[in-house]
């Protein structure tokens, strides 16, 4: 069956019992390779199948997710469900779809995913030659179709080669990186692994030193400030507002929420990152626009749900119950990368983090911890390699101290960045460091 | 709610023949499967409910010495078969370059079915009366009893049921049935110029009856009261050196997080290392002290209506309580087959998948750690200047499991064996020795905590829960 019979046969169910209703089918073919200590530690392929169904009556809604073939059964008795709750203060009826048809695929990635053979990717990454290296490649080819009541009937297919490695020079050195992409690009997967051995090198070249807690310039890599801006292009949702999972609040739209050195965008237009989407999960069309443009809020997310509690018209994010951003993309400064720890004189380079938890959402309190390299720089050089410190500050006062952003961009997905994010590397004054 | 059809490990049999017969060494096949209904309230009316059927057959074998794995969400025959030709051909294409070929260890395996049971089980129960036992939550809470200004009350509640079979190329059949029921709340309030947010989630393998029996609406009534202090009340904490006593809440996460997770063998060896790291046990070894011997920590899947509950892990193997920490000492790894093997031992049955799109990697169940017989007054009453911090919310660890923060959500300062006011935002910042070295009294009041552990590419969660005492720590430092 393909995704149309399967989303048509799904709607035929659905039509008999709903004015408003829509499906969104996709299949997603994946391989991955997994390895750790130089070698495969596993190979992984996948073939999936998901019906995501919506339905609406006299203002109640409810979802279904099935990772199935055959929802029949399930759809059937949705109208009696329905029935039991009471409406939503969410609901809003679907939106015009505005949203068009897509493909951006590239045929060597669907070739390999296909074949299950990653021999060609071993070949191009030289694998044979890995040292101590831990990380994932993956490759994906993902297709959806989305009909629903007001006549939207869109597809949309998509490639996806994108993976992290981390390299150990000994268990106290170590650097990780990460790449992504809509097109096998051998080469970007090929320059961050040698960013991260780089790292791994530089800083076993380097003194082991602790430092004390206190307030440090830094320098964050594009994999530290991806983290960092993916959580605040999320709280930028209007659904994270509602919900209190935002530091923001509606009142800061075209207010200086960061310094001015920022500018962020949600790109779904952007071909080369796998978010790549010209409609989202209500079939609207999806366009390009500034989250943060020279330090002030100037989007706030929106699907139709979140748009009508705002007053306002959705931004083609949804997210059929939170709007989402689908590619993050921050504007280049003038930085150029020998210049980068000049401009960062003495403070620390933390080149990688992950756990960033919040204390308190609406505040922006939270702490990340840095893990691989977290190199000291005096006088606009390394002189020595720290050990797993935190950054423990408000958000807040975190974006408006950014000082100054690098001109080279890196792609960056990976565990602690889910969003296809291009960034350069960002400077921050002042931040609040804790260390043992 | 809806019954649907499962495959049994027998008829699991044949694909794990179709491995070897491919040339694989050893063949595991399951199929797994999870529903479930979730209803989420905001403010007390629906936003959005929900009914996920996720099923499908995983396959994982061994060939040349490499592992392969392919999954597919279609019960289809010719795909199912695919999917097993797959994961033979994934290991060949890597074997060359595998230099000591994975092995699994030498297990007495289960041939077993078993289920974990419920009073109300959710499926015999439809999405009305989940929806009504929210509204009716949500209406048991007297909102009007706490001084501060709700911005939002997110309420959901849920159940899920997962059932598995496991059949493997040496003689494990296993089939399993587990409901679980889970509550999960933000609220996020103002009062005073302040805002903040407190969210918790609440679960055990069971039924409806959960909600009563894990005391929902009190905990609920409780993190309101918290909010209340910490928005109005909670002052400046003290800070530096000093002894601290920590509530069963923060406990719990700490056996998780601090010992539970470095007891990975997976991690160990490195297998993890470039998604949640590595760990302080490659270099402390079992035998070791790690903490004083009032320190005894356990994880123990086999606890009846735990979150983390299972009697056989996903490669058939019999679960058994693991003593990670033994007076002090450190003790055993969690361990999967493959892991057993290469340290020469025996597994202790602590594989396990989120899904069937999930390869089974060695997880936690119920961390927690053993109770001693202080009373809560017992601990503080011989504090000069200290914190006792109840509850957190900001908590992270290193990728080695070595340093820890938990940040205080309700605390208070403690002067002369008594409690004092509050205080907002204390840090507790400490490696993973001076932790455990540091408890000189250990309360009697174990409780569990549930939680979604995650891990694995792609990530995957699992049900767990993490539980103590109340416990002192002597002369550690806030920050």
């Amino acid at each position: 069956m393909t995704l149309w019979e399967l989303a048509e046969a799904s709607a035929r169910i659905l039509r008999k019992h709903f004015e408003e209703y829509e499906v969104i089918v996709g299949n997603e073919e994946e391989i991955m390779l997994k390895l750790a200590n130089g070698e495969p530690s596993v190979t992984q392929s996948w073939n999936r199948y998901t019906i995501t169904v919506y339905v609406a009556k006299n203002g109640k809604i409810f979802q279904t997710s099935l990772s199935s073939t055959s929802p029949g059964e399930v759809l059937e008795k949705l109208d009696t469900i329905l029935a039991t709750l009471t409406p939503s203060p969410l609901y809003a009826p679907l939106p015009e779809p505005t949203g068009q048809n897509y493909e951006n695929t590239d045929d060597k990635i669907v070739e390999i995913v296909r074949s299950g053979d990653l021999s060609k990717v071993s070949e191009d990454l030289e694998l044979d030659q890995a040292g101590n290296w831990a990380g994932t490649i993956r490759l994906a080819r993902e297709e959806r179709v989305l009909v629903n009541s007001n006549k939207a009937s869109l597809h949309g297919e998509k490639t996806l080669f994108n993976g992290y490695m981390r390299v150990f020079a000994d268990d106290e050195s170590s650097g990780q990186w990460s790449w992504t992409s809509t097109m096998y690009r051998p080469d970007i997967a090929k320059k961050a692994i040698g960013a991260a051995a780089r790292l791994a090198e530089e800083c076993s070249g380097l003194p082991k030193r602790k430092i004390e807690s206190g307030n440090y310039n830094v320098l964050l890599s594009p994999m530290v400030a991806g983290n960092l801006l993916e959580i605040v292009a999320r709280s930028a949702s209007g659904g994270a507002m509602l919900f209190g999972f935002s530091f923001f609040n509606k009142e800061d739209l075209e207010a200086t929420v960061a310094s001015e050195k920022l500018t962020l965008y949600d790109k779904p237009h952007d071909r080369e990152l796998p978010g790549y989407s010209q409609f989202d999960d209500e079939g609207v069309a999806t366009r390009d626009k500034p989250i943060i443009e020279k330090g002030v809020l100037k989007n706030i997310l929106h699907n139709s749900k979140t748009a009508k509690l705002f007053g306002t018209k959705t931004t083609g994010n949804a997210g059929l119950l939170m709007p989402e951003p689908f590619n993050l993309d921050v504007a280049p400064g003038g930085l150029k990368d020998d210049e980068m720890l000049e401009a960062l004189g003495d403070g620390l380079y933390i080149t990688n983090n992950w756990y960033t938890r919040f204390q308190n959402y609406p505040e922006g309190l939270f702490s990340t911890v840095a893990r691989d390299a977290v190199i000291i720089v005096e006088g606009g050089k390394p002189v020595g390699c720290a050990g797993r410190v935190r950054i423990a500050d408000s958000m807040k006062r975190l974006l408006s101290n950014i000082e100054g952003v690098g001109a080279t961009l890196w792609q960056i997905q990976w565990w602690e960045v889910s969003t296809p994010t291009r960034l350069p590397h960002i400077l921050v004054s002042n931040a609040r460091i804790t260390s043992e | 709610m809806f019954k649907q059809l499962i495959l049994k490990p027998e008829e699991l049999t044949p694909l794990v023949d179709k491995a070897l017969a491919l040339g694989a060494s050893y063949g595991e096949a399951a199929f797994h499967r999870v529903k479930g209904f979730q209803i989420i309230l905001m403010n007390g009316s629906p936003i959005t409910a929900s009914y996920t059927l996720s099923e499908g057959v995983r396959v994982r074998v061994i060939a040349g010495g490499s592992l392969g794995f392919s999954s597919t969400d279609s019960l289809e025959k010719r795909d199912i078969i695919t999917a097993v030709e797959k994961a033979v051909k994934h290991a060949k294409t890597t074997a060359s370059i595998v230099s000591k070929g994975i092995e699994m260890s030498d297990e007495r395996l289960g041939r077993a079915r078993y289920e974990a049971s419920a009073r109300k089980d959710p499926e015999d129960h439809g999405g009305e009366d989940l929806f009504k036992l929210a509204v009716e939550l949500y209406k048991s809470i007297d909102l009007s009893r706490y001084k501060v200004n709700i911005n939002s009350f997110l309420l959901g509640l849920s159940y899920s049921i997962e059932e598995k079979s496991i059949a493997t190329s040496d003689g494990g059949l296993i089939e399993s049935r587990i409901p679980r029921l889970e509550v999960f709340y933000t609220i996020t309030a103002s009062s005073e110029g302040n805002r903040a947010n407190r969210w918790q989630q609440i679960g055990g393998s069971g039924g409806l009856e959960l909600i009563d029996e894990l005391g929902v609406t009190q905990a609920i009534e409780d993190d309101l009261r918290s909010l209340e202090l910490y928005l109005r009340t909670a002052k400046s904490p003290p800070r530096g050196r000093m002894d601290v006593v920590l509530g069963s809440e923060i406990v719990g996460l700490a056996m998780h997080e601090s010992i539970g997770h470095p007891s990975e063998a997976d991690r160990v060896l490195g297998r993890e290392a470039a998604q949640a790291g590595l760990s302080y046990r490659r270099r402390i070894r079992p035998g070791e002290k790690i903490g004083s011997d009032l320190v005894t920590v356990i994880d123990d899947p086999t606890i009846p209506g735990s979150y983390g509950f299972y009697l056989y892990d996903d490669e058939a193997v019999p679960a058994r309580p693991r003593y990670l920490i033994l007076r002090g000492v450190l003790n055993e790894y969690l361990h999967n087959r493959e892991t057993a093997a290469i340290m020469g031992t025996h597994s202790n049955g602590s594989a396990r998948a989120e899904e069937w799109w999930s390869e089974p990697i060695i997880r936690m169940a119920n961390t927690y750690m053993a109770p001693g017989d202080y009373s809560l007054e017992e601990l503080i009453e011989d504090v000069k200047d200290g914190v006792y911090i109840k509850k957190y919310m900001e908590w992270n660890i290193d990728d080695y499991r070595w340093v820890a923060r938990y940040v205080g959500f309700e605390a208070y300062k403690i002067k002369n064996g008594r409690l004092e006011e509050p205080v907002r935002n204390p840090a507790l910042e400490v490696n993973t020795r001076e932790f455990f070295s540091s408890i000189d009294a250990v309360g009697s009041d174990l409780r569990f905590y549930a939680g979604t552990c995650g891990k694995g590419e792609p990530a995957q969660g699992v049900p767990v829960w993490m539980g103590g005492p109340s416990i002192r720590l002597r002369g550690v430092v806030i920050k």
